[in-house]
């Protein structure tokens, strides 16, 4: 029918072709490139990789980096920006161990009742931290860059301040062996977590109305609110998912170092935003699949995994990081360039 | 409509109007006033000359790198690797001043090295946020990583020392018609910041840039190399304070970036620089250095703990956002 | 069934809306008639909820509202399609349709029974959109169809239409049409916002005239005449609103030839243009047209195709190239191309000229001689209020405008682009703007103007090119240039 230029004076720019490499890079053409590649390397330069032990090791790894990196996602298709998970999951760190040792003298042998308290006071720490981030960003339109980086100094010092750096020990012991050690049907408990909330981001962004508005908000706040969505809500509800989610793994990571610490989590926003950003979620919100990001974090895991194997100094894996998070930005900035121009 | 108490009133709110105006304008003045007051009255010593000349000196760092920030917020940029570039080129003038025997002939080397090295860092940045198009955001958190992994491994993550003793006695100790040199340099890098935004064409640029990247092109302005240049003088910028830094400390430190990039941020934040692009100039970098460092040597000097001193700068760069954000619109 | 009074609205002091009656009957179409400016847009944004009032009252249905959100609109059965579209680019046809009411059992959606309802209700109305494909791809005119199909959803009592055929295709806007008598006969009223005579005198049983913010008058449209309702909406006869500029159409100072943008939007279009005379562009909005101008002055890729300034090929085009030849541009879109709003009105006059010896050495700017600089063009465009310091954005629409236009006085120009000249500005500053343009043709200059005003073509153009879907589709010359010879070409020229 009408297939030809149209665009109005300028103000919106149509791409006209959607071509292949479109198809490519929606379906998440880049993150799986690199997976392959980077797993493919790895197995043929280094054998161990394929070894049962170091898998489940870099599956638990890869736990640990997947569901931040779910809670960066929400966070930045909503067009927003999370500097603060690594804080949330240092302070989460600190708040699970505290209260289990706190407990422990209350109830000393109820081990399951001390976890699923820890849990709940977690899941309470990252619901006020996200909620306080969302009516920042939301009531005052303030960049949510700023306001999540300055949340990330307050949280930081927070942790630090109480336990001045020092490791909580004390952690219930069921805690280690059940959760941060455990198994289940030969995989560690921590993975199943991380696929369950992978899960549970899929059927959000898929099938429900509250990841429609997600996607709607950061795609175009002002349709999304002509349109009757709540936005303040729909933001409200994205940045306390993302809270949860941090402060979950804050407390996963806490079982498995057996000890809260203040000092974990402090590369957790580069690597959320580079697995984000490789797997192909806008840095201008709207655009980013669950199942794109997990195959991003599981290819930073597999890259430091391989790292770890060949032993390179763990400070050039964050220049790798950084380098591949500028170079998957740059690929995908030119082959967008080449198509338009 | 217009009865004779209509119009005082009207009078009366637009001059309530204008003193609020006013007051906004003031703001950072009358902010640090308060604190030093404040902090005076509990700890007297804040209030001493020497405690002036000493903030004075500790501000000019922080303005310095303030200031540079400031050259790319103004264009809708930021710095994240600002830490690191510090601590980089703290490294890598310090080897190189150490490579060239350790004399006070090796200061020189230690200068160009320390700002070939921030000025190669600034020029991947523009090229990467205006030659390819990345977001800056992401560009130089990225950048910060490759840099920081370069700071704690060309040293191996020590302190590079044997520094020439002429190096620390001439950029941090020594003083020019009894005004200490890093605030001397700081006055510099103002003056000539200053004059380069008003009366240049590349700093007229950079705020067109900032308030309209589209309307800039349309006026027929050249974006991307006055970008890059703008990411080149941050970085050279952030050299030269890490320099000045690395005399105070005396030896080449992996670490010295610490919490800068936040404090550089916060301060042209704080000091009314606009986020967005566009809006803003070297000044309120100065006010709002001076205004972070005024409150941490007051909280230093009562003793509060470092840590807490993270917490209130967190909450001083949020309520500041929300003080000076738009509220025209 | 819907009935405002007194409405009112001032934007940070400046009134867009002064006191406004207006009515709508159960079954009516009503058109509001208006200039660009006139408070057209205004008062249906109240309606629809966007902002609120500053002063008058609203009943709906008889009851009273005492303040009206998008939501309550809505709510209200009030539904409005807006020029500027309420769909968000990311997001499939199938999910922009439902957005905000979407339909789900608990918390999970029901997308098998969304899809069926979208198809209905896309069948309904004949309009063929992909349901799965996203927005962001889609043509302008398939978006306008998506956006009404959108507000029909709700099943809305009052429909609020804004130009809703300005990028229509005539079949297109036939089908709207029979959908919209559909709907009137159930019931429904039609606030219609156009300026096309043809469709108002077709479709509405009532025209609302506005003008300057104020209500000039509501009359059944059976019982007054297209002059008439023309001179409602202008405030003077017509003649007087458009200066007579002598045209001397000298040698060629702009000709195109062939030119094909990379994005498609321009096809295989030429055109040449004269010193001394104005040459019009015509079409749709989406035709083409502001691509040509943009890609003209280097903002759009080139394909292929050759420019020709003067007597010299220009190779690359870019805007500092342009401007350094000579050829000015004036973007379409003030706020998005054209001006930085936040800085001072002196910085965006200067803004394209910071290379000119009078106001650069050197790298240096002669900063102190800036104000001198702009002094006489801000004059002769009479700038309102005259304080070259306040940021743009605190200007109203027209002075904006002059703002940007200051740029083509800062040095004279062989060859002026104009984009949209008069969009969103009142009739004393159109006059203005014809002015001078009138200036700059009687003083040997070559002007281009794209724009979808009829009356500017026909009153100011010497010729005409009309563009349709990319490509150039007829070129009027002196005799041939009414507004019914004009719009013949509009839909691909089968007149």
């Amino acid at each position: 029918m009408n297939s030809t230029a149209a665009s109005t004076a300028g103000t919106e720019r149509t791409p006209h072709r959607v071509g292949l490499l479109d198809r490519f890079l929606m379906q998440g053409g880049i993150v799986i490139t690199f997976l392959v590649i980077a797993v493919v390397a790895t197995a043929l330069i280094e054998p161990r990789f394929l070894n049962r032990l170091n898998l489940i090791n870099m599956m638990r790894n890869f736990s640990f980096l997947l569901i931040p990196s779910l809670a960066q996602m929400l966070v930045m298709t909503a067009g927003g920006f999370d500097l603060s998970v690594g804080a949330v999951v240092a302070i989460a760190s600190v708040v699970t161990a505290t209260v289990m040792l706190v407990g422990s003298g209350y109830f000393p042998d109820a081990g399951v009742l001390l976890i699923l308290l820890s849990l709940a006071a977690v899941v309470g720490v990252g619901v006020l931290v996200g909620s306080v981030n969302a009516w920042l960003v939301a009531s005052f339109s303030l960049s949510p860059f700023m306001v999540t980086l300055a949340m990330m100094s307050v949280l930081v010092g927070i942790a630090l301040y109480f336990t001045q750096g020092i490791p909580i020990y004390g952690v219930t012991d069921t805690f280690v062996s059940g959760v941060g050690r455990g198994q289940l049907l030969g995989l560690p408990v921590v993975l199943w977590v991380a696929l369950a909330v992978l899960a549970g981001c899929i059927v959000l962004q898929r099938f429900t109305a509250l990841g429609r508005h997600i996607y709607a908000v950061g795609s175009d706040e002002r349709s999304a609110r002509l349109s009757g969505v709540r936005t303040g809500r729909t933001l409200m509800a994205a940045y306390v998912l993302a809270g949860v989610l941090a402060a979950l793994t804050g407390f996963l990571m806490t079982s498995r170092l057996g000890a809260g610490h203040a000092t974990i989590g402090t590369t957790l926003a580069l690597e959320t935003i580079a697995a984000a950003v490789i797997g192909g979620v806008s840095l201008r919100g709207g655009v980013g699949r669950a199942e794109h990001v997990a195959l991003a974090a599981l290819f930073l895991a597999v890259v430091a995994n391989a790292m770890n194997l060949v032993q390179v100094d763990s400070k050039y894996q964050t220049l790798v990081l950084g380098a591949v998070l500028i170079v998957a930005l740059a690929i995908e900035r030119l082959l967008l360039r080449r198509r338009q121009a | 409509m217009s009865t004779p108490s209509g119009t005082q009133a009207a009078a009366v709110r637009a001059s309530a109007t204008s003193l609020v105006a006013g007051l906004r304008a003031a703001r950072l003045p009358i902010a640090i006033l308060c604190t030093l007051v404040l902090f005076g009255l509990i700890e007297p010593r804040v209030l001493s000359l020497g405690n002036f000349r000493n903030i004075a000196i500790q501000a000019s760092y922080l303005a310095i790198f303030a200031m540079a920030q400031t050259m790319v917020i103004l264009t809708r940029g930021f710095d994240l690797s600002l830490g690191y570039t510090v601590s980089l080129v703290s490294v890598a003038a310090s080897m190189a001043m150490v490579a060239m025997g350790g004399g006070d002939a090796a200061i020189l080397w230690g200068l160009g090295a320390g700002i070939l090295v921030a000025a190669l860092i600034g020029l991947a940045n523009g090229l990467l946020i205006a030659g390819i198009g990345i977001n800056p955001l992401v560009t130089t958190l990225g950048m910060a990583n490759v840099v920081m992994a370069f700071a704690s491994t060309v040293s191996d993550g020590f302190p590079v020392t044997g520094l020439p003793p002429g190096f620390t006695a001439m950029f941090a100790q020594a003083s020019v018609l009894s005004i200490p040199v890093p605030i001397l340099v700081a006055a510099l890098v103002f003056a000539l910041l200053f004059l380069t935004l008003k009366a240049t064409r590349f700093g007229r640029s950079l705020y067109i840039i900032g308030a309209n990247p589209r309307a800039a092109v349309a006026a027929g302005i050249r974006t991307m190399p006055v970008l890059v240049v703008a990411y080149m003088l941050c970085s050279v910028l952030i050299g030269l304070g890490a320099l000045l830094l690395t005399a105070r400390t005396g030896s080449g430190e992996p670490n010295l970036g610490g919490n800068l990039t936040l404090e550089a941020i916060a301060a042209a934040v704080v000091g009314g620089v606009r986020l967005s692009g566009g809006e803003g100039g070297v000044g309120a970098a100065v006010l709002g250095a001076l205004f972070i460092t005024v409150l941490s040597n007051g909280m230093n000097l009562v003793q509060i703990d470092g840590y807490l001193q993270q917490i209130c700068l967190g909450v001083i760069i949020i309520v500041s956002l929300i003080v000076s954000r738009d509220v025209r619109r | 069934m819907l009935e405002v009074t007194g409405f009112t609205k001032a934007f940070q002091g400046v009134v867009a809306l002064d006191n406004v009656d207006f009515s709508l009957e159960r079954g009516e179409v009503h058109a509001l008639l208006g200039e660009n400016g006139a408070g057209k847009s205004t008062l249906i944004n109240l309606i629809a909820g966007t902002f609120p009032w500053t002063e008058g009252s609203c009943r709906i249905g008889g009851r009273p509202v005492a303040s009206l959100t998008p939501q309550a609109a809505r709510e209200n059965g009030i539904a409005a399609v807006f020029q500027e579209f309420s769909l968000v680019p990311d997001l499939t046809v199938l999910d922009n349709l439902f957005l905000g009411r979407e339909q789900s059992g608990g918390f999970f959606l029901k997308r098998r029974q969304m899809r069926q309802a979208a198809v209905d209700l896309l069948d309904d109305l004949g309009f063929h959109v992909p349901l799965d494909e996203k927005v962001a791809f889609l043509s302008r005119a398939q978006k306008q169809m998506v956006e009404i199909a959108k507000a029909l959803r709700t099943r809305p009592e009052v429909l609020i239409l804004d130009e809703p055929t300005a990028s229509l295709t005539d079949g297109e806007a036939e089908k709207l049409f029979s959908a919209m008598a559909v709907l009137k006969g159930r019931g429904v009223g039609i606030i219609y916002v156009s300026h096309r005579m043809a469709e108002i005198r077709k479709l509405s049983d009532r025209v609302t005239v506005l003008r300057g913010g104020k209500k000039i008058g509501t009359v059944a449209t059976a019982e007054i005449s297209d002059d008439d309702l023309i001179e409602m909406m202008v405030g003077r006869p017509v003649e007087q609103l458009f200066p007579k500029i002598e045209q001397k159409p000298g040698e060629v100072r702009l000709e195109v030839r062939n030119l094909t943008t990379a994005d498609g939007s321009v096809i295989d279009a030429s055109f040449v243009a004269r010193a001394g005379e104005v040459v019009g562009l015509a079409g749709l909005v989406g035709c083409g047209r502001s691509e040509l101008c943009r890609a003209v002055f280097g903002l759009e890729a080139v394909e292929s195709g050759t420019i020709r300034l003067g007597d010299k090929v220009v190779e690359r085009p870019s805007p500092p190239a342009m401007l350094a030849a000579n050829l000015c541009y004036f973007p379409a879109d003030r706020g998005s191309e054209g001006l930085a709003v936040m800085r001072p009105a002196r910085e965006n006059a200067t803004m394209s000229a910071l290379r000119l010896p009078s106001l650069a050495a050197g790298p240096v700017l002669k900063f102190w001689r800036e104000n001198e600089v702009i002094r006489a063009p801000l004059t002769e465009l009479a700038l309102r209020p005259m304080a070259p310091e306040r940021r743009v954005s605190a200007f109203s629409g027209g002075n904006q405008q002059k703002v940007m236009l200051a740029r083509g006085l800062m040095k004279p120009f062989d060859v002026y682009l104009f984009d949209e000249p008069t969009v969103g500005i009142d009739v004393g500053a159109k006059a203005d703007v014809y002015n001078l343009i009138k200036r700059l043709v009687e003083g040997g200059a070559c002007v281009v103007v794209s724009t979808s005003e009829l009356p500017e073509l026909v009153n100011l153009a010497s010729r005409i090119y009309v563009m349709h879907e990319g490509r150039v589709v007829a070129e009027l010359g002196e005799n041939e240039r009414s507004e019914q010879q004009i719009l013949s070409h509009y839909f691909g020229g089968k007149a």
